[in-house]
């Protein structure tokens, strides 16, 4: 796949470079050497920081310091917060909302009134014009009721972002201003029942009228998020187009469907285990009637805007997670504190504490990351952040899964019931793990990615080894030579030009040390299996876990080495949690890493194939009953 | 000290049976029936007690060592064939458990020194088949209670190490043997009846000890077990065949025709045999992209082996692609919306990842669908073809060759064509004509 193509494609939309001058950067002395240099390598910025630490590079000026926001801009937001943390605290009941599996209509009035509906609008079309990081801000709020929070993310992560990145001027105009104030509801229709993420079985076909002017679609989308609501569709359709060689060929076209249309059947809502307030539905286009001007991008150029949409919408789930994280740690502590057992309050029980140290570690990794990938999204230049936002979905959905049992898990019994909202964030933080790419795919992405990155740089080098080349494999051995005597790795965040703060100094090793080891785990994986490694599931698994503790302990070192340099409160607080972190985070890297390793003992993926082979073939688990005999 | 009185008790038993033949002469042919045992038992204790104050000259003419020859002599050595006789003659009513358990019970009763008991489970062990008991563990048992109780095992250590009452011991080694050959796993009242007639250590014992060593880690050894009861509906078992050739948890066996026979206006008789096809959606698939231009084949019968039965199956295959054709469909970039499904690197698997053997592998040709039909000639499976024709259209499209060869099966039923014969007839073309269709698929 190209995805240099891909890259290209992404440049060439607007709305990125439209918010870029809010953003300003962090307010050390080196922000204006930085910034000026930054204004002036626009177009030679290193795009990749994730990618490139599949190569060993630490590319710390894409990271350090961690991005800030004006002042002026933080007060607009706060301006922007009060509000909004009004009306969720005071207009939004959440219980009712998951009892009636539907928002009220008062409280769809209320965050349309209040803007929500077009949070990444331009001004000009009437939203609100946000900026990536003012967004992540508004997620954690929003994120305190599932099912509004999913309502709004199909609204305009995905459902009206087809026309924001990829539609032309007209449809701009004639579509997003009402889709901004939430007059018209949008959403995406992908998915189909046989098609999840295989583009090669999607059935729905438009064909082209005789005039030449109209497509007419047919067949049915499924799980399509507002599904009932919607006047807005962006629906994904087989057309055929005839390529270059002059053949007829099918391909994915994207089209914008007003419910206007006609024939557009949306079916009964899905009842499901969480996030109930959402409408989830069946949608079937039966003849619908679409004009040729509301293709979106190009005839067959479909497959480029699904996946452009799908990877720029992940990053805010990182600053959801941490809001909900944030405010069940407020509401659980207080049973901690007053509930009593032998006399002592639950919180002076070790195995409690631990729970409360796991939620404020993972809020504070998850909020770290959120908020270093909106700002990296937010920079002048054509960013491509769709690793990092990977990674960031990826590490708040685990952690948010955690963190909620976690939470449930204090108050026990008590958590168990209805009369709580724990088991009920329980079942709405579970879809997190599961829409918008399942964590397992978004695995594969980050690892492949950055495999394809190593790839292109490494293959020469690794031919060369493999050809016999002494030389190189002599250079090779010395290195490894080097490294086992325990030369210390210094990739410059440290010392005399270091970016990190000296109380973080060991983590910021650990972290070296890690991404060192990683970039030759690469190399050794490219070496062996070459460009099998797509079919190494398991390994791409532990590349892509690595990735992300690694992109985790830069969130984290970033961030607390600014709180600490800048005097934020309870910065101390901060470091703690991020030292904590990064060891932690190291001796699992260093796990992965040596299980990796060929040969290693540490490494039980036959076995686990073999088990998952075993009983897939019977598909039953095939052990006798321990209660069974053969006399 | 024990053993003197009852060594006595023998011998007065011993001369009181002979006493009794003579008196009761009923008791003797003691087919007659089950009503008169328990009179004969009766008799016998009364009078062993009584009989207990009686002569020792009688015991003392009477050694045990002579007791075998005496015996012997007594019944003029025709014990073996007295005792398949008496099968003979309950066999006669029918060949069930109950009647050999009856046969049995007679056995026991009859003579409380269980004289003959030796050659009486012998036979009873070459009739248990006739009886259809020979996988019944309690019938064994059962058997095994003929042999009286505590009188072979040996008491002191000379008879320890020699071998005990080695004809006993050796009878009893066959009994366990045979069921061991009928996959019969004993149980802890085998034990317990082994122990009480030989002893801890005996040789019955040491093999009842390995049989249950090694049965159970045998039991379910087969990862594809085979029934023991194999059902005698031909399509019942054309279904079990089917899945378990398919080996795809998906196949989905369909019956094309089921068997009848009717006679037309004309009294002709005119019979459909069954058909039975198996089909797994890979195989659709896989039939729905053969190339039309080249034939596909039907060939057959091939055997099929369940325990004792062979059963025969016909498949629809097609010649493997030559070199040429086969090319492998590039992967779409614009597949996979969230992942690359392919990843731009020019470098292959190490060899020392590589962990696939170097097997020179013969290609074969895909095998689209397996049937099994009542008649095995090229009409009954041209319907089966127009009945897979509606699941898989492209058959209509596509030439179909019949290869069909007379199986062994055919051979053998045409040098003994009656029904009993325990192979399978499957006629091949040949035999059409011939009404066989009774004989088929039976055991």
């Amino acid at each position: 796949m190209s995805l240099n193509g891909l890259f290209r494609f992404s440049k060439s939309v607007k709305f990125g470079r439209l918010l870029s001058p809010r953003i300003s950067q962090s307010g050390n002395e080196v922000t204006p050497y930085l910034q000026s240099e930054r204004f002036f390598r626009t177009h030679t910025r290193k795009l990749a920081y994730a990618k490139d630490l599949f190569l060993g590079k630490v590319n710390k000026n894409e990271v350090f310091p961690y991005p800030e926001v004006s002042r002026e801009e933080l007060d607009e937001i706060n301006q922007f917060v009060s509000p909004v943390e009004k009306f969720f605290n005071e207009d939004v009941d959440s219980k009712r909302i998951d009892h009636e599996a539907k928002i009220p209509p008062e409280t769809l009035n209320g965050l349309k009134e209040l803007g929500l509906f077009g949070i990444q609008v331009p001004e000009e079309y009437g939203g609100l014009g946000l900026s990536n990081t003012m967004y992540a801000r508004l997620g954690e709020i929003i994120s305190l009721d599932g099912s509004i929070a999913v309502t709004l993310a199909a609204h305009q992560a995905i459902g009206l972002k087809g026309i924001l990145i990829a539609g032309n001027e007209e449809q701009k105009a004639k579509y997003l201003p009402k889709l901004a104030t939430g007059e018209y509801v949008a959403a995406f229709c992908l998915t189909e029942p046989g098609s999840g993420s295989d583009a090669a079985s999607i059935q729905t076909r438009a064909t082209l009228t005789e005039d030449g002017k109209h497509y007419l679609i047919n067949g049915s989308k499924i799980w399509i998020s507002n599904g009932g609501l919607a006047d807005i569709f962006t629906v994904f359709a087989r057309t055929e187009v005839v390529d270059k060689d002059g053949q007829k060929k099918d391909k994915i076209s994207a089209f914008i469907v007003e419910r206007a249309f006609g024939g557009v059947i949306s079916g009964q809502p899905e009842d499901k285990l969480g996030i109930r307030g959402s409408n989830t539905c069946e949608v079937v286009f039966d003849n619908t009637k679409v004009p040729v001007e509301n293709v979106i991008g190009e005839v067959g150029g479909g497959f480029k805007v699904a996946m452009n949409i799908l990877n720029s919408g992940r990053f805010s789930m990182g600053s959801a997670g941490a809001g909900m994280i944030k405010k069940l740690i407020e509401l659980t502590s207080e049973y901690a504190g007053t509930r009593k057992q032998f006399n002592k309050s639950l919180s002076e029980f070790g195995m409690v504490q631990e729970k409360f140290a796991v939620m404020a570690q993972n809020a504070f990794v998850m909020e770290s990351m959120a908020y270093l990938t909106a700002g990296m999204m937010d920079r002048p230049g054509v960013p491509d952040c769709s690793l990092e936002a990977a990674m960031v979905k990826v590490f708040s959905s685990e952690g948010g899964w955690v963190c909620v049992s976690e939470a449930l898990q204090v108050l026990g019994g008590l958590g168990y019931t209805k009369n709580f909202p724990y088991e009920r964030y329980l079942r709405d933080c579970r879809i997190l793990l599961i829409f918008e790419g399942t964590n397992e795919i978004l695995r594969m992405y980050i690892a492949l990615t950055g495999m394809q990155h190593a790839g292109k740089i490494l293959t020469g080098k690794i031919k060369e080894m493999k050809k016999g080349n002494i030389g190189v494999a002599l250079e090779m051995f010395g290195k490894k030579l080097r490294d086992s005597v325990g030369r210390k790795v210094d990739l410059g965040l440290t010392g005399k030009d270091g970016v990190v703060h000296p109380s973080l100094t060991d983590s910021a090793k650990k972290f070296e040390e890690n991404v060192c080891v990683f970039s030759s785990t690469v190399e050794s994986l490219l070496y062996r299996y070459g460009k099998t490694i797509v079919d190494e599931q398991l390994v791409l698994k532990k590349v892509a876990d690595v990735l992300i503790n690694l992109y985790a302990m830069t969130a984290v070192l970033s961030r607390a080495s600014r709180s600490i340099s800048i005097g934020l409160r309870n910065h101390d607080h901060e470091v703690l949690l991020a030292n904590t972190f990064c060891s932690d985070a190291y001796f699992k890297n260093n796990y992965w890493m040596t299980q990796l390793q060929r040969n290693s003992p540490e490494n039980n993926d036959e076995s686990i194939k073999k088990i998952a082979k075993e009983v897939l073939s019977q598909r039953a688990y095939i052990c006798s009953h321990p209660l069974e005999r053969t006399y | 000290m024990n053993c003197a009185p009852r060594l006595l008790r023998i011998q007065n038993f011993r001369a009181l049976t002979v006493c009794l033949r003579a008196i009761v002469p009923a008791a003797a042919p003691f087919t007659s029936s089950h009503t008169h045992s328990p009179f004969l038992h009766g008799c016998s204790v009364q009078h062993s007690l009584r009989s207990f104050h009686g002569s020792g000259a009688l015991q003392k003419n009477r050694a045990i060592a002579k007791d075998y020859e005496e015996k012997s002599e007594h019944e003029g050595g025709k014990s073996l064939v007295t005792h398949d006789d008496l099968f003979e003659r309950v066999a006669q009513e029918s060949r069930t458990k109950a009647t050999f358990n009856r046969v049995l019970d007679v056995f026991v009763k009859q003579d409380i020194r269980r004289r003959g008991h030796v050659e009486f489970i012998y036979a009873a062990l070459k009739k248990m088949l006739e009886f259809g008991v020979e996988r019944d563990l309690a019938v064994y048992n059962k058997l095994l209670d003929v042999f009286p109780k505590e009188v072979f095992v040996p008491r002191n250590f000379i008879q320890r190490m020699y071998n005990h009452y080695p004809r006993q011991q050796e009878c009893g080694v066959q009994l366990l043997e045979q069921m061991e050959n009928y996959g019969v796993l004993p149980n802890v009242e085998t034990k317990v009846l082994l122990v009480q007639i030989f002893g801890e250590k005996s040789h019955p014992m040491r093999k009842y000890q390995r049989l249950m060593y090694w049965f159970p880690r045998f039991k379910n050894m087969n990862p594809y077990p085979v029934p023991h009861e194999l059902p005698q509906d031909p399509i019942d078992l054309a279904r079990i065949s089917l899945s378990r050739i398919a080996a795809d948890l998906d196949a989905k066996v369909t019956v094309h025709q089921l068997p009848y026979t009717d006679i037309t206006e004309s009294g002709e008789e005119v019979s459909q045999p069954y058909i039975i096809g198996v089909q797994s959606p890979d195989q659709r698939s896989l039939l729905a992209k053969h190339n039309t231009s080249r034939p596909v084949f039907v060939e057959g019968p091939f055997p099929l082996w369940l325990r004792k039965t062979c059963v025969y199956y016909y498949v629809l295959r097609a010649d493997p692609l030559p070199p040429e054709e086969r090319t492998e469909e590039p992967i779409d970039p614009e597949r996979c919306f969230f992942y690359p499904l392919e990843l731009d690197v020019d470098l292959d698997r190490d060899l020392e990842d590589d962990d696939s053997f170097d097997v020179d592998e013969v290609v074969e040709g895909p095998v689209f669908a397996m049937c099994m039909a009542g008649q095995g000639d090229q009409v009954t499976l041209a319907k089966w073809i127009s009945a897979l024709q509606e699941t898989n259209p492209v058959l209509g499209r596509t030439a179909t060759l019949f290869r069909l060869e007379s199986g062994p099966g055919e051979l053998q039923s045409a040098a003994e064509p009656e029904p009993a014969s325990e192979t399978e007839a499957e006629p091949g073309p040949a035999e059409e004509a011939e009404p066989l269709r009774s004989q088929r698929m039976k055991q």
